[in-house]
């Protein structure tokens, strides 16, 4: 990378706004070309993931890691949108800067509409006008906007990630602030997208794609209790999705779930 | 978590105060504290004695010949940590043991003790998970009010928070814990055992200057370790490497040992880092505590404080004294337990090696 174009995304950064700072990213919506007079004030917005320099880490240990994810998102980002996976489009990369430029989704995050509350490190959907509290009142459904059911978003949760396997990409952090619902105003419709692709790596193997499901199984659990049986609905839906490959993840997630248990202190 | 209604603790003042006695001994540490509660809210530590089973360079220590040491000086370090207290067991209100998790043989000795202890002088038993007695002591000690809890020993690797009356394991490691790991590679190159395996790693990590590749292990919250051990161990092979540093004729592209325990350290503490950072940004919390053994470990503590500060956040840290295994923590939370109205029959005061950090009821906390 030239040092020009180093600048240059550089550039796009200060040109753009700061959502928000995950653990490992800082989040930014701004244009591909800020200043250039041919695209208009309502060309779409784009997401840019600034993984930044990590102080504590030893400096050569922190570019080599930087590097790898950001392609390695970029990779599965690509794989999935080949295979027809619902993902946000990629629009640039600069692996040496640590940014990825992604398509920025209208909606919001499955953990917000399911009132898991918002999290610190997603509030990517929380840019509209009408963002509601933190706190807000238990009575009002979120869904309700989205013309869905809980159970509805369960079986196109399902069917998403078993899309994915089948592609053989392994998400690596499903959780359900990983997930978005576009909303239905949108140019592509109401359509439940996959994010952060930053772990995500690809496997072939029956054992990676359990343990896929069982992350997103504890997720649920501890984020939102009370909704915990909806989790059988996506994996009604994931299995319709997988057809006959499903046995063998089945049988596998059972291990996988007694592991969790017995893997107590080991060590 | 912000926004949060500040809720009012279930744990009242004590009446009148309170002393408990704490026996330690999981691992190769034989602890006994004495600590007392009083009426003011303010908790005391009367003594906290510890004696360490070292093995010679080279070597672990043993499920049986570690039972034994516990035995042999169980006595000595009882009437020790009751002499400095200035008390007499019969002041005690309850006696505190391990539960688990540990090893089977020294802590069922330990527990053996707590048992005639207590029907010698006719005291309720508080078995207590080696865990929360981490957590709590650190809690105490620091003052930190919810941090995220760091909990790196010999035999637990767990990134921990508090949520409705329950430690919640956010991220653990999938294999060995990261004191083993470490302990396990000081043998290889064979580094004393004593003070601790893990402390002559960070005195060798310092003269290091190269830090060679090693595999980068992090799924998601959780880690893996055994294989960067083997990694590590595989580099003591290679035909650049020099057990006894470079000699003369050597250039530059040589390793040594001081190097690899750089390059581990580097390597598994950004691990750690890097999930307990994490989990920060998950729960939204901004105080990072460190426990256990490995909690010691300076270079750990300075990577986390450039995280927590790089997110605006502090992190807390204690010293060895409350760091590696001892009595008093034992003794803290059993006696908060205590406080809460929970005792251990003599009939199921049994021991477990595994017992989760999860499966306790942190009734003592809102």
């Amino acid at each position: 990378m030239s040092s020009q174009s180093r600048s240059a995304t550089m550039a796009l950064l200060e040109h753009a706004e700061t959502i928000s700072q995950g653990a490992e990213a800082k989040i930014y919506r701004g244009r591909l070309h800020p200043s250039s007079s041919s695209e208009g004030p309502d060309a779409p917005p784009v997401l840019f993931k600034y993984r930044f320099h990590k102080q504590y880490r030893h400096p050569t240990l922190d570019v080599s890691l930087t590097k790898s994810r950001v392609a390695g998102e970029a990779r599965a980002l690509i794989k999935c949108l080949r295979s027809g996976v619902n993902v946000p489009g990629i629009r640039m990369v600069d692996a040496a800067e640590g940014v990825i430029g992604i398509e920025w989704i209208e909606g919001k995050s499955i953990r917000f509409l399911l009132g898991g509350g918002a999290e610190d490190e997603e509030v990517v959907v929380d840019d509209s006008d009408d963002t509601v509290e933190e706190e807000a009142s238990p009575a009002e459904d979120p869904l309700q906007e989205y013309g869905l059911t809980k159970d509805a978003v369960m079986l196109m949760i399902g069917k998403e990630i078993a899309k994915m396997h089948k592609a053989d990409i392994i998400h690596g952090d499903l959780t359900t602030s990983n997930m978005m619902l576009r909303h239905p105003s949108s140019l592509k419709g109401l359509q439940l997208v996959l994010i952060d692709f930053g772990l995500s790596y690809t496997s072939t193997l029956v054992e990676d794609k359990a343990v896929d499901l069982y992350v997103l199984e504890r997720a649920f659990a501890s984020t939102h209790p009370q909704s915990e049986p909806l989790f059988a609905a996506v994996l009604t839906a994931y299995e319709r999705e997988m057809g006959k490959d499903w046995a063998a993840i089945s049988r596998r997630l059972d291990d996988v779930r007694l592991r969790g248990r017995k893997r107590s202190m080991v060590g | 978590m912000p926004g949060r209604v500040k809720k009012r603790s279930p744990l009242k003042a004590p009446e009148r105060p309170y002393i408990a006695i704490g026996l330690e001994g999981s691992a190769n540490k034989l602890g006994v504290g004495i600590i007392k509660h009083s009426p003011d809210g303010s908790v005391d530590v009367l003594s906290n004695v510890r004696h360490t089973y070292i093995t010679p360079p080279g070597e672990g220590f043993l499920p049986r010949d570690t039972a034994q040491h516990h035995r042999e000086w169980a006595l000595t370090i009882i009437n020790d940590a009751v002499s400095k207290a200035g008390v007499s067991l019969h002041d005690v209100d309850c006696i505190c043991f391990t539960k688990g998790p540990g090893m089977g043989a020294p802590l069922v000795s330990v527990a053996l003790v707590a048992r005639t202890l207590s029907l010698l002088y006719n005291k309720p038993l508080v078995g207590v998970n080696h865990c929360v007695g981490h957590i709590e002591m650190g809690r105490e000690i620091t003052g930190a009010q919810n941090p995220v809890v760091l909990y790196v020993s010999g035999g637990n690797t767990q990134v921990i928070a508090y949520s409705q009356q329950c430690y919640r394991i956010f991220g653990e490691t999938l294999d060995i814990a990261v004191g083993n790991c470490l302990d396990r590679f000081a043998r290889v190159i064979n580094l004393s055992n004593d003070p601790s395996p893990g402390y002559n790693i960070e005195q060798e990590a310092k003269k290091g200057k190269r830090l060679l590749p090693l595999p980068y292990t992090t799924k998601g919250m959780d880690i893996s370790l055994s294989g960067i051990l083997t990694s590590t161990e595989a580099y003591t092979t290679d035909k650049r490497f020099r057990p006894n540093g470079p000699s003369a004729e050597d250039g530059e592209d040589i390793i040594t040992p001081q190097d690899l325990c750089f390059s581990l350290q580097e390597h598994v503490f950004a691990m750690l880092v890097e999930i307990t950072e994490r989990a920060m940004a998950h729960i939204g919390s901004k105080e990072v505590l460190i426990v256990g053994g490995v909690g010691c470990n300076e270079r750990l503590q300075e990577m986390m404080g450039v995280m927590a500060s790089e997110r605006g956040g502090k992190v807390f840290a204690t010293d060895e004294r409350y760091c590696i295994d001892n009595g008093i923590m034992i003794a803290q939370a059993g006696l908060l337990s205590y406080r809460m109205g929970y005792e251990t029959p003599l009939a199921k005061s049994t021991c477990t090696q595994r017992f989760r950090t999860d499966q306790v009821h942190v009734a003592w906390r809102a």
